[in-house]
């Protein structure tokens, strides 16, 4: 005869009555695999936090919010581009919503002090960034870098603006004086080396300048045969305005080594675009089947094309995707294994993630900016004329041992 | 000149009205907006100048009316909060009929490019910009100094229940100071559009500067409003030429430099 205390019977009951009053909460804490997009909603790069929750959603969409049959709770928390902000938010949504895939911010130094969030607390991270240290310096098994790295970005940059003005060898920087721009930097003046380029300015600004006219002047006063600037969003922009405005472009070539693409030139007029070449992670007249698809869908519901952002989101999301497929898992750890080595043919063509750095290996692209004659339509911004993938060499790469989990 | 402009229309919100504007920002903002609106009505750039700070003068005008007027005995915390307030609802509104994507517009034709003045090289639209922004500042300081209206204006600034016990009418005073401050940040962001480019935030970074150029002139002070904004424009070309990572810093390096010695600013007196 099986007896019952009246322990049992009271834990049964709270048990039972948990369960009937209950039931919705408890399967969908059983089941939701919670999801985190950490994006700029205030502060620098708040203008782009809306595309980026666009890019990540669509690729979430695609699965109908499902993977391996688990509902995805896909939640989005502001990073206001502040590692304080950021770090704090991501902790509470690990530790509150239960988020175990994290998937951004938007800016380098406020991803680096993220990448440690996901360290400490063993979480997937994915990144697309300019920063070389979330796949060098500081690199470790659980954050990954999507963007090329600076290296392959500074050797498409430089080697095809040089292919197509061989004569342009004096060249002064704008650069952003962050994490992103630093890396930027040494790579451009390592294959500027190589090209014979003299630098005979590089002036770094902060994050979030607006003034450029003193910059641009200090430019102009060096007399160089193009202007290179290293820096991204809003910055960018007003700078490559100011540039126009002292009369130096159309008159000397303007590189924007590292571009938003669409987000920045679509805030520029034709007359302001014209020389400007612009190095980029993603521009939307990419041809491959992926792209095209996300385009094609992205306009459809937008009316717009996509920038570097909403497309690094989708990307990003896409190889994590890949990554749960691949290990037919959705444990953190069995997904970062499948990742590690992981070859694909997508959102920009043939991408595979090294396994020693983290880095995802992949097209940089490289355009012009059409005239205005040649343009087609309002967003008909430049042309690809070059793309490029030389990966890191070995003698630069920093990331010496990713660790263990 | 154009942190003068700014700073000479908060002071004058400031000191007439003794209330902290922090919609001049979102006004300065919308003067830019309104710049290349009217020029795509109109397709004349001159006439576009003239009309989007009537505008923004006339914002000010309803803004003072239909809200501040009502907020005049409740005190700063109050008033703070009104204006706060309608710095985001500009803002947003802003956002809603324009987009959150910004975009740039160009000078007239005639302005654009640079001119080699031999020391250095400098932009045709700048060299306007700072034309213009001095004779505004100069027609503002006549009308302050030289005019029966602007006696009244600067009497409201020193003491306003005398002004209104001598029968001046003391609120018409306020709401046409509130439109004379507001016209000056529409016409400063008017001219700051083609330099800078049209973004919603365009106005915070103003903002901050504006207050600056206040709190570093004296505040209500106008004659120190326009010394406060020389003073920062020059501090940071000239920083700008040795040590160019520094030319942001600087405005607020001068105003706690300032602030330590006087603490009531350049011309201020409390």
């Amino acid at each position: 005869m099986s007896t019952f205390s009246r322990r049992d019977i009271l834990k049964m009951g709270v048990g039972a009555a948990a369960g009937l009053g209950f039931p919705a909460i408890i399967r969908a804490q059983q089941k939701e695999l919670v999801i985190l997009g950490i994006w700029p909603a205030t502060g620098a790069f708040s203008d782009v936090g809306p595309i980026l929750d666009r890019g990540m959603r669509m690729a979430l969409e695609e699965r109908d919010m499902k993977i391996q049959g688990r509902p995805v709770k896909y939640i989005v928390r502001d990073s206001a581009t502040q590692a304080g902000a950021a770090t704090r938010r991501v902790e509470e949504a690990v530790d509150g919503d239960g988020a175990k895939f994290v998937i951004g911010p938007w800016s380098s130094g406020v991803a680096l002090a993220v990448s440690e969030v996901a360290k400490r607390k063993k979480v997937f991270h994915y990144f697309s960034g300019g920063t070389e240290d979330i796949s060098g310096a500081r690199c470790h098994r659980y954050s990954f870098q999507w963007a090329a790295s600076p290296y392959t970005a500074a050797k498409t940059v430089v080697d095809n603006f040089m292919k197509a003005n061989p004569k342009a060898k004096r060249w002064h920087l704008l650069v952003a004086d962050y994490a992103f721009g630093w890396s930027v930097e040494k790579y451009i003046k390592e294959v500027g080396k190589t090209h014979g380029l003299e630098f005979v300015g590089a002036d770094r600004h902060p994050l979030g300048e607006r003034e450029f006219s003193n910059y641009v002047q200090k430019a102009a006063a060096n007399k160089p045969d193009v202007v290179a600037m290293i820096n991204f969003g809003l910055d960018a922009v007003s700078g490559a305005r100011e540039i126009f405005n002292f009369g130096l472009t159309p008159k000397i070539p303007l590189i924007m080594c590292w571009s938003s693409g669409v987000e920045e030139l679509v805030q520029l007029t034709p007359e302001i675009r014209d020389n400007i070449w612009v190095g980029s992670n993603f521009y939307y007249t990419a041809d491959t089947p992926v792209a095209k698809n996300f385009v094609k869908n992205y306009q459809a519901k937008f009316g717009n094309p996509p920038g570097y952002a909403p497309s690094a989101a989708y990307g990003m999301t896409r190889m994590m995707l890949a990554g749960f497929d691949k290990a037919k898992s959705v444990e953190v750890q069995d997904v970062i294994r499948a990742l590690e080595g992981i070859e694909v043919n997508d959102l920009v063509g043939r991408m595979r993630v090294d396994a020693k750095t983290h880095q995802t290996l992949r097209p940089f692209f490289f355009m012009r900016c059409k005239p205005k004659s040649a343009m087609k339509h309002p967003t008909d911004f430049a042309d690809i004329i070059a793309t490029g993938d030389t990966p890191l060499p070995a003698e630069y790469a920093a990331c010496k041992d990713i660790g263990g989990f | 000149m154009l942190y003068a402009l700014m700073g000479l229309g908060l002071s004058l919100i400031t000191g007439v009205l003794n209330i902290p504007n922090f919609a001049h920002g979102a006004l300065f903002a919308l003067g830019a907006y309104l710049l290349v609106t009217t020029v795509n009505v109109v397709g004349n750039f001159w006439l576009a100048l003239v009309l989007a700070p009537v505008g923004v003068a006339l914002m000010g005008l309803a803004i003072e009316y239909a809200g501040v007027r009502r907020l005049y005995a409740a005190g700063h915390d109050y008033q703070l909060l009104f204006t706060f307030g309608l710095a985001l609802i500009i803002s947003e509104g802003i956002i809603v009929i324009w987009g959150p994507v910004g975009f740039s517009h160009l000078p007239p034709p005639i302005l654009r490019g640079g001119l080699d003045l031999g020391f250095t090289f400098y932009p045709k639209y700048r060299l306007f910009v700072m034309a213009v922004a001095g004779l505004l500042v100069l027609a503002t300081w006549l009308f302050l100094e030289k005019t029966r209206y602007g006696a009244i204006m600067r009497a409201g600034i020193e003491n306003r229940e005398m002004v209104s016990l001598l029968g001046i009418d003391i609120h018409w005073l306020f709401t046409v100071a509130f439109a004379l401050g507001a016209y000056l940040a529409g016409i400063a962001g008017a001219l700051t559009a083609p330099i800078r480019g049209i973004n919603p935030n365009m106005g915070v970074d103003m903002l901050g500067i504006a207050f600056v150029v206040v709190a570093l002139g004296g505040l209500g002070n106008l004659l120190g409003a326009i010394a406060a904004g020389l003073l920062i424009g020059v501090a940071q070309a000239i920083v700008a030429a040795y040590w160019i990572e520094a030319s942001t810093a600087v405005i607020f390096a001068v105003m706690a430099a300032v602030l330590l010695v006087r603490p009531q600013g350049l011309f201020g007196i409390r």
